[in-house]
């Protein structure tokens, strides 16, 4: 089950990743690029990760993926991009990348990844809060302070006083 | 003879009825009944009283009807009836139509109308159904230049989406389709979903006014869910875990609004924003956009878009219900079983009971469904109340409130709550 599972996500995952790069319609890129990140937030549920898994799916493809469709749909395409059509480029640039990708998975199955044990229970998500709230304070601080930092920096952004508001009536 | 099909002949009609008969019992006998066997010998059968049930033993209830009950007590075990009927689907659907119902007329009688009358004699009660039927009946039409595809999932995938918001919410003690470890965090995310299938919606039907209200609808919804999710996040603190039974559970003794009533308050706006309910209904403000994002759409696929809308808004109420009025819990008011129901009686001659299958629910869950649903619809009447006494603000009003005061008053709510944890009144060693 866990397997067919894993290829299944494989599949989606590197197949909507070459969509996203290939296809010619901005718009279905940007939907496969939503595949892809979905099949990475489904990777984490297999590795019995469902905090990470489900912030994946919250941030990636619930916030960074609209605000890409976003951008993209204001974009008039034919403005921007000159249409350079070659199949063999195009193929190249697939098998370039399969390639890589190949050399890559050797690598990592080389490392002995293989030898590591599956059957350990998962990690619950408390215990990452207490490493945070231990070990890691130092990070946790830093991460708050930029965190805080871009979040005044919005509401400063967002709330413009030098516009006249000339609709309202009072 | 009639105007409408001048060669009748009474003979000739029943003749076709006779026909059609023969051949519904033929198709039946040769094609229905082998498929129905095929699929009862796939199928996993369930073991009842200790015999399992095997297809003949399924269709003795035709001979003794209180066979019956065991079956359905076994049926209602399954994962299927969850997702299907009781805390799943089925259940929010029906909800969902009474929402619809009551909406329009309690909006016609604020505001000095009848509002639906003609259709089913007392009070337009059938006004909902004939809807439903006129949109089933209606022509799809698609807009020349739309694309398509998208333009075809995203109702369903709206729907979808909606059911999977409606399958984290917990019912009663342990009647919820999926009881996740991290469900309020599965909430977050399912959440996350809406603007993107609303965005692509209203970009695939290629017309200005959808275009404009999507437009609108992912401004408010991206921007509203940051203080909704921060406003949440008060009772994650005071509880220490993300699971909604558990949320539920721990407010046996007083709901979270008590303590943490500005959270209350900061979610219940994010949710008429996220909801488009007035007065944030720019995405489908009727007087400026038509309908907004939903202009294109038509028949069955507008119907499905409502469908979804109304489920999400019982799955809000549910979620405001569960996290902060307490849930399934209340005073018991359900009465306790009858003794020949449980144990059985003896009457004189007769023997009273016990019926096998029967109670099908056991009291707990009866009495924490009635409290659900009462508080549920309670917060659905406050969602719907500024429908009839609000107007509805500018788009630059919306997100200056989303952006500067609820985020801010979303802050106050965490610390609050945090200042409650460390003082120890409530948490490890407070109340409770």
């Amino acid at each position: 089950m866990a397997d067919a599972v894993f290829l299944a996500l494989t599949v989606i995952t590197i197949g909507s990743a070459i969509a996203a790069l290939e296809l010619r319609s901005l718009i279905y890129g940007s939907i496969a690029l939503m595949g892809t990140l979905g099949g990475i937030a489904g990777f984490f549920f297999l590795l019995d990760a469902p905090f990470v898994a489900l912030f994946q799916l919250a941030v990636y493809v619930g916030s960074i993926a609209v605000l890409i469709l976003f951008t993209v749909m204001l974009v008039k395409r034919e403005l921007i991009f000159n249409k350079i059509e070659d199949k063999r480029r195009k193929f190249a640039g697939i098998g370039l990348m399969m390639v890589v990708m190949v050399g890559l998975g050797a690598v990592f199955l080389d490392s002995g990844i293989k030898t590591i044990t599956t059957d350990e229970p998962a990690v619950d998500f408390r215990d990452i809060g207490t490493d945070f709230v231990t070990y890691y304070w130092p990070a946790l601080i830093l991460m708050g302070l930029i965190l805080a930092g871009s979040v005044t920096g919005a509401l400063v952004l967002a709330k413009r006083e030098d516009v006249e508001n000339d609709q309202r009536t009072n | 003879m009639s105007a409408i099909a001048p060669k009748f002949k009474l003979s000739e009609f029943i003749k076709s009825l006779l026909d059609n008969a023969f051949w519904a019992v033929l198709l039946a006998s040769l094609i229905g009944l082998p498929i129905i066997q095929i699929v009862l010998f796939y199928i996993e059968m369930p073991v009842i009283d200790g015999e399992l049930l095997t297809p003949f033993l399924a269709l003795t209830w035709l001979a003794d009807p209180t066979r019956s009950l065991p079956i359905l007590k076994a049926f209602m075990a399954t994962d299927m009836f969850r997702v299907m009927a009781f805390p799943g689907f089925g259940f929010a659907a029906l909800i969902a139509a009474g929402t619809i119902f009551i909406e329009r007329k309690m909006l016609a009688k604020l505001q000095l109308r009848v509002g639906p009358f003609y259709c089913g004699k007392i009070e337009g009660i059938l006004q909902l159904a004939g809807d439903g039927l006129k949109l089933i009946s209606k022509e799809i039409i698609i807009p020349a230049k739309a694309d398509k595809p998208i333009f075809w999932a995203a109702p369903v995938i709206f729907v979808a989406t909606a059911a999977a918001f409606v399958a984290l919410i917990p019912v009663a003690p342990g009647w919820v389709v999926a009881d996740i470890d991290l469900g309020l965090l599965g909430v977050f995310a399912v959440i996350g979903f809406f603007p993107i299938i609303t965005i692509l919606s209203a970009w695939s039907a290629n017309s200005k006014f959808p275009f404009i209200g999507g437009i609108r609808a992912l401004f408010q919804m991206v921007s509203f869910e940051i203080p909704l999710i921060l406003s949440l996040l008060g009772v994650v603190i005071l509880t220490g875990t993300l699971n909604l039974s558990e949320i539920a559970a721990s407010q046996s003794s007083f709901p979270w609004i008590v303590f943490l009533p500005v959270g209350a308050i900061v979610f219940f706006i994010t949710m008429l924003a996220e909801l488009e309910r007035i007065p944030f209904d720019l995405p489908e403000a009727e007087s400026e956009i038509v309908a907004g994002w939903l202009t294109e759409f038509s028949g069955m696929m507008y119907g499905l878009v409502q469908l979804g809308t109304y489920l999400k808004l019982y799955a809000f109420a549910g979620l405001f219900v569960v996290l902060f009025l307490g849930g399934w819990n209340g005073p018991m008011v359900v009465p306790p079983f009858p003794e020949e129901l449980l144990v059985g009686v003896e009457l004189g001659p007769l023997t009273v009971g016990p019926f096998p299958g029967l109670p099908l629910f056991d009291q707990e869950m009866l009495n924490g469904t009635l409290w659900f649903v009462l508080k549920t619809v309670g917060v659905i009447f406050f969602i719907l109340l500024p429908r009839g006494v609000f107007p509805r603000i500018r788009i630059d009003m919306l997100l200056s409130l989303g952006w500067t005061k609820l985020i801010g008053l979303a802050f106050v709510n965490i610390f609050i709550a945090l200042g409650l944890l460390y003082a120890g009144v409530l948490g490890p060693g407070g109340l409770q």
